[in-house]
């Protein structure tokens, strides 16, 4: 049963909108910088300034979650969380980006530097850490930990193909820390089939 | 699984969201479980029938195929 108000809320929170228009963006950033039209460290950059985009997603996602009533405490907590490390991850990798040029090969500094988005990263993994083991809700929690799989499962299955596609020189190279993005869509693309498989509640 | 959670919530006027408050879970929690979408964990299920004072066999219902397997 849905009321007016849920209808016109359900109309204005579209994370999928954000998703796809993030999407898009990534995927042209990646050609343009495959084909060399773009140089390091400007792809970097572009799609550091992508993820701002994430942020009116998770707000339009959350809107949703709300409606459907699937939001838990535990939930508010991780979003929180998550989106702090986020906006420090993109901030270390805008950061180190352009300090690169301006560093001299091989110093200390770029060591930093290169170690720099670890910390955010871990936190991201904390965040979700903690998300499982102060989710109370078992349904809310069996979902998250599905949807975490496809991310998985994703970085695995693409980056293993890839990796050989690479190793028999079929396709360029691509740098190792799109991992943790890679695992974030994936993520992202199983709670979008949960919800797809569960959804239409209330 | 089939359950009568729908008709036990009738039958004492609560909508999802009151029997989700009394079980500490999420709205979404209680319509998977009421659709048949999710099967709960043993201790939820006992929460679920402390909430309704019954048992568990009067909540959730053995399927069909199952019960003539036995």
């Amino acid at each position: 049963m849905m009321n007016v108000a849920d209808a016109e809320t359900r109309q204005t929170a579209r994370p999928g909108l954000w998703a796809g228009l993030f999407a898009v963006n990534m995927a042209l950033i990646a050609v343009l910088s495959i084909t060399d039209a773009l140089e390091q460290p400007v792809p970097v950059i572009l799609i550091a300034l992508n993820c701002v985009l994430l942020i009116p997603m998770v707000k339009a996602a959350l809107r949703r979650m709300e409606d459907k009533g699937a939001v838990t405490t535990a939930v508010r907590r991780y979003n929180r969380r998550f989106l702090g490390a986020s906006l420090l991850y993109a901030v270390s990798m805008i950061g180190a980006g352009t300090a690169t040029n301006y560093i001299a090969a091989n110093s200390p500094l770029m060591w930093a530097l290169a170690v720099l988005p670890m910390l955010p990263a871990f936190g991201m993994i904390w965040a979700m850490m903690r998300y499982l083991a102060e989710e109370t809700d078992e349904y809310q929690r069996h979902r998250a930990v599905q949807a975490s799989m496809v991310g998985l499962a994703l970085v695995l299955v693409l980056g293993t193909g890839w990796g050989f596609l690479e190793t028999f020189g079929l396709v360029p190279h691509i740098w190792a820390w799109w991992v943790f993005p890679a695992w974030a869509m994936g993520l992202g693309i199983g709670m979008a089939i949960s919800e797809w498989r569960h959804g239409g509640s209330a | 699984m089939k359950n009568r959670l729908r008709v036990l919530r009738a039958e004492r006027q609560w909508s999802q969201q009151d029997l989700a408050d009394r079980l500490d879970v999420s709205r979404q929690s209680v319509n998977a479980i009421e659709t048949g979408k999710y099967d709960p964990s043993l201790p939820l299920a006992f929460r679920i029938a402390d909430v309704f004072a019954l048992t568990i066999e009067d909540i959730f219902l053995r399927d069909p195929e199952e019960q003539a397997a036995q």
